[in-house]
């Protein structure tokens, strides 16, 4: 730094401390990029140089399997790392204050725990449960702590006492129709949902700021049009959407993402259009224009930082929206029945509900459950991080 | 500008979205592979025919031979003159079909639709009114549970209880039973109920907090101090800037829960209405049938959004129309 | 026109908040008195407890988490004891106020118009067009041009002073015959201050009415105020009449308020210190921490009781008391009777009913 000589005010390099140029990489950057490239090498080599029957860890010889959707997941799992986690620990101050705040509201704190297990679970569970086998002759096994007509069942793992099966804690939520047992199928469950509410999150809040900001730089008629073309988007009716593309051409999970992720963006394109523009006429704006800086800079260093926490607070309450879609699609038979979801376990169970109703209550309660919390947790969020909000959306 | 440009200005755009909604929507499907078209061809080559040839004629005979865009004239001038074509998987005109499920959807959606709006603002005032009291605490909570709680499973869950274990409700909805009966008020209390807990929510949530801002107003100070009686400041005061921002929301949200709630509410209760219409369609394949409800929906919605502004701006005279 | 019977006595008025930091005393112990046709002015800086004390009149002030004592008789009826709903026929009907910031005080949502013909029609039985006929009156009265048309405008439609023309108006479209003002020229440019001073002086003659005026502003005070009560930290240090007080001002606090005045011969700076903590307030005299000159006595025991220095002009001070020594405080002649002479001070000062 050209201070070194001296700290006259005018002997400063005012362009060497501005530190403004585009390869000057954050430790963020450089960490994502580090954890990135060989998770981009990985994937690359999975997809293309294995074959779809090999699993991608055997040339270690293991036999875990990554699909490219699996891939994704990681990547926007590096993302939120580095671009979320990390700042949160480099700023241990504004963290505090903003803990301090959302500690308040305690069902959010609550739900910020249900949440954290789901998280947990959906990452490290498939890792360290098998995947839940078919086993017929336990099939209707009722939960632990509750019992079935002995009939229901073909073999009882529990005990049968007065002609009732008991349940057990081998299977804690007792077992689907095909004797799968639902406190796995649950577990693998949490990584879908995991995977939804990452990745469609990233790819609306990429769409959306790219959008708003390209928009709000262009000015203009372009302006005009692009803003227009979110409006049609908004006005889709988006559950109509999801059913016709999914039906017609296919349903995996990567499928829902993307159609997901296609309809969302627009609210969050229109937030920063809006804040982009508002921003570029404050004082402190104009004063880092005649500066020098330019507009991307101005952009990048004011416009995403100030709109991040509504960005954040609006995106974590679009995720319960994916998830609820997600179970209705499923249970309107639409989807992949091997995806082990939480809304295709419901749609499985539907038929038992009168004598097995666990098979449905279960993932509904733990759907209910996750929804509610991160409409919990996004309100918090709003009052933490806005106290002078005025959302957007109300 | 003025109000009547301002409206016109509206429309005119309200009418683009709803054609560029549905060209696309007849794009996706016109790309999609024709169920009856393949029926063909897998007919003909298990009898042994060429299958190719067989598909060939297939769409010759549904004019899907045409090139593009002579079939999407021919469709969007059949949409605008409301001739919408035959459903193959009813036998009746698409229209028809449209017609009569509406008039089941009606049905449950008319009570739904009234009751969220004028409970919903109701309680949301009634609980700013008595912030974080119990009261309050108890309407946030259930509000939050209404809205949280798929309706799918909420619906299968009590009718589970109340038409399967308790049999105070029939568990199919009887479409025999004539409208303004009490027969027919039971077999829709469910249904609507689950509807109502599940929208009521966000309008009440919302109405509390654009309330809350207000009872603290300094207008309502000065309302105190003419004399104005707690009831009608509330009634007057509170509930008039609160609408504002409340129309926007609860149109919106009122149109958004329209197609999903409802479908799924049609496919757990068996109402036989427009929500189920869709989805059987889809099942069957009957485009024809697929595409006049996906435009039913679309002008819903269109015109939601349009009426949505329309209020928004009316009711708060410092809008002017130029920032909108 | 004065009857036997003050309009407005309040009498130990005493106004607590519980808060979370405990409770909170913004008015203790506080007595003044309105006639009909005078104009008192309750002077004090921000926090002295003046706003809460009008608003504890006609008991405004939200009670949870308030709480008024004391007696505020209106017309020989203790308004305290009052029932809500009997209130509520005063409110408006008889004491009507104007507050600080017209900016806020008016509902968005509703036309001008209609805010006026509310304040009417809630308290008498008059039909649309009556209450249109009185509205549009009053507004051309209270200096709104094109009054009839603009009754249909939005309260955003107007300007600052305008909308408190409109709020003066709403304030006395029910004939009051209690008019408490709050600062409400403070909000405003110094041009339309002035106007709306001469607007509600000519007003005051006209509906013949009683006018309770906060201020923390001794300008206005000179302009329009026949008697004077100076509070600070919720309680009254000195009251008496403009000209007497003026003139020969008895509590160092109101010495110090007028030195700030330049136009009195004063400095122009600010009194060194802050107002103390309303949750805790110092023994003795409120105003001893800031006072120079504070004894002893002046810190221990309660508030001084009110002594009389002149007909009609009492102060709270220990230095006049028994066994206190006035010219202490009198000593450096505070006031613009005394330094510079009479011509500058006297032509500013004057009777409110000129």
């Amino acid at each position: 730094m050209a201070t070194e000589e001296s700290e006259r005010f005018d002997k400063v390099d005012w362009n060497d401390l501005s530190r403004s140029g585009r390869f000057d990489l954050s430790i963020n950057s450089i960490g994502m990029l580090l954890t990135a490239l060989p998770l981009t090498l990985l994937g690359v080599y999975s997809t293309a140089f294995t074959g779809p029957r090999t699993a991608t860890f055997e040339f270690i010889g293991l036999e875990q399997n990554l699909e490219s959707l699996d891939f994704f997941f990681i990547f926007t799992l590096l993302l939120a790392f580095w671009y979320l986690a990390l700042p949160l620990y480099q700023n241990p101050r504004m963290t505090r204050y903003y803990w301090k705040e959302f500690k308040r509201n305690r069902p959010a704190v609550v739900s910020l725990g249900w949440l954290g297990i789901v998280f947990v679970g959906g990452l490290v569970g498939p890792l360290i449960m098998d995947p839940p086998q078919q086993q017929l002759l336990i099939g209707y096994q009722p939960p632990v702590f509750t019992s079935v007509v002995d009939t229901t069942p073909a073999t009882c793992v529990g005990d049968v006492v007065n002609g009732r099966c008991f349940g057990t804690w081998q299977h804690p939520l007792g077992t689907t129709q095909g004797g799968k047992d639902v406190f796995t199928m649950i577990v693998y469950g949490m990584t879908i949902s995991m995977q939804i509410a990452f990745i469609t999150t990233t790819i609306v809040a990429t769409i959306g700021i790219s959008f708003g900001t390209l928009s709000a730089y262009a000015g203009g008629w372009i302006d005009e049009i692009m803003m227009r073309f979110v409006d049609i988007i908004l006005s889709f009716p988006t559950f109509l959407m999801f059913l016709l593309i999914l039906y017609i051409y296919g349903a995996g999970l990567g499928m829902f993402i993307v159609v997901f992720s296609l309809f969302a963006w627009g609210g969050t394109a229109r937030y920063i259009r809006s804040k982009s523009l508002s921003i570029s006429e404050e004082e402190f704006i104009k004063a880092s224009r005649i500066s020098g800086a330019s507009t991307y800079q101005v952009i990048r260093g004011h416009v995403v930082p100030n709109a991040a926490s509504s960005i954040i607070t609006q995106l974590t309450l679009l995720i319960p929206g994916f998830l609820l879609a997600e179970a209705q699609l499923a249970f309107l038979g639409i989807g992949d029945s091997a995806v082990p979801s939480w809304g295709q376990l419901i749609s499985a169970g539907r038929s038992d509900l009168s004598f097995a109703p666990w098979i449905v209550l279960a993932p509904g309660i733990v759907l209910f459950f996750t929804i509610l919390a991160f409409n919990f947790l996004g309100d918090a969020l709003l009052d933490a991080l806005n106290p002078e909000a005025e959302a957007e959306s109300e | 500008m003025g109000f009547g440009r301002y409206v016109t200005a509206r429309v005119l755009w309200a009418a683009v979205v709803s054609l560029i909604i549905v060209t696309v929507t007849f794009l996706l499907l016109s790309a999609a592979p024709n169920p009856a078209v393949q029926r063909a061809a897998t007919q003909a080559a298990l009898q042994g025919g060429d299958p190719a040839e067989a598909a060939e004629r297939a769409r010759e005979l549904r004019g899907l031979n045409q090139p593009l865009y002579v079939r999407y004239f021919d469709f969007i001038r059949n949409v605008y003159t409301l001739e919408w074509g035959w459903s193959v998987s009813r036998s009746q005109p698409v229209m028809e079909a449209v017609t009569q499920a509406l008039y089941y959807t009606a049905q449950y959606s008319i009570p739904w639709t009234i009751l969220t709006v004028i409970l919903g603002p109701l309680v949301g005032v009634y609980s700013a009114a008595n912030m974080y009291s119990w009261k309050d605490h108890a309407a946030t909570g259930f509000a939050f549970f209404g809205y949280a709680i798929p309706n799918f499973f909420f619906g299968i869950i009590l009718l589970l209880v109340f038409g399967v274990w308790l049999e105070w409700i029939p568990i199919t909805y009887k479409t025999g039973v004539p409208v303004f009966s009490v027969q027919n008020a039971i077999q829709l209390a469910i249904p609507v109920f689950v509807l109502v807990t599940g929208s009521i929510g966000a309008v009440m949530r919302v109405s509390r907090n654009e309330s809350a801002e207000f009872q603290n107003a300094d207008f309502m100070k000065t309302a105190k101090a003419k004399g104005v009686s707690p009831l009608r400041a509330y009634a007057y005061h509170v509930m008039r800037p609160t609408l504002v921002p409340l129309s926007t929301t609860l149109v919106g949200q009122l149109l958004a829960l329209f197609l999903g709630a409802s479908l799924l509410v049609e496919v757990v209760f068996s109402i036989p209405g427009l929500g189920r219409l869709t989805y059987e369609a889809l099942l069957a394949q009957d485009t024809n049938l697929v595409l006049g409800t996906t435009l039913f929906f679309t002008f819903v919605a269109v015109i939601g959004n349009l009426i949505e502004d329309l209020v928004f701006t009316v009711l708060d005279p410092r809008i002017s129309y130029d920032d909108r | 026109m004065a009857d036997d019977q003050p309009l407005l006595e309040v009498e130990n008025l005493t106004t607590k908040f519980s808060t979370d930091n405990g409770t909170l005393t913004a008015v203790d112990g506080v007595d003044f008195s309105v006639n009909t046709g005078e104009t008192v002015c309750i002077v004090g800086e921000s926090g002295s407890g003046k706003t809460v004390a009008t608003e504890s009149i006609t008991k405004i002030i939200n009670t949870p988490p308030g709480e008024i004592e004391g007696t505020v008789r209106y017309k020989g009826r203790d308004l305290l004891s009052l029932p809500e709903s009997e209130l509520r026929q005063i409110r408006g009907n008889e004491i009507a106020h104007i507050f600080q910031n017209p900016q806020e005080a008016m509902n968005h949502c509703y036309t001008v118009g209609w805010q006026i013909t509310e304040a009417l029609q809630i308290h008498q039985d008059v039909s649309d067009d009556e209450a249109r006929a009185k509205a549009v009156d009053l507004m051309d009265r209270v200096g709104i041009a094109n009054a009839s048309s603009r009754f249909d405008d939005y309260p955003h439609e107007f300007s600052g002073g305008q909308k408190q023309r409109v709020m003066i108006a709403m304030a006395l479209v029910g004939d009051p015959d209690l008019l408490i003002a709050d600062e409400p020229t403070t909000a405003l440019d110094v041009t339309v201050q002035a106007q709306i001073l001469r607007l509600l002086d000519d007003l005051q003659e006209e509906f013949e009415m009683g006018v309770l005026f906060v201020t923390h502003d001794l300008g206005v005070v000179a302009e329009i105020a026949d008697r004077i009560v100076v509070m600070y930290a919720g309680k009254v240090m000195e009251r008496g009449d403009v000209l007497d007080i003026f003139d020969h001002p008895g509590h160092p606090y109101t010495q110090q308020l007028l030195e700030c005045l330049p136009e009195f011969g004063g400095t122009g700076g600010g009194i060194p210190g802050t107002l103390p903590d309303p949750h805790d307030p110092p023994d003795g005299c409120r105003f001893a921490p800031r006072c120079e000159y504070a004894e002893e006595a002046c810190r221990t025991g309660e508030q001084p009781e009110e002594i009389e220095v002149a007909p009609g002009q009492e102060v709270s001070c220990v230095h006049y008391g028994p066994g206190g020594n006035p010219s202490i405080v009198r000593s450096e002649g505070l006031g613009p009777g005394d330094d510079t002479g009479t011509v500058d001070g006297d032509s500013e000062v004057g009777p409110a009913d000129d």
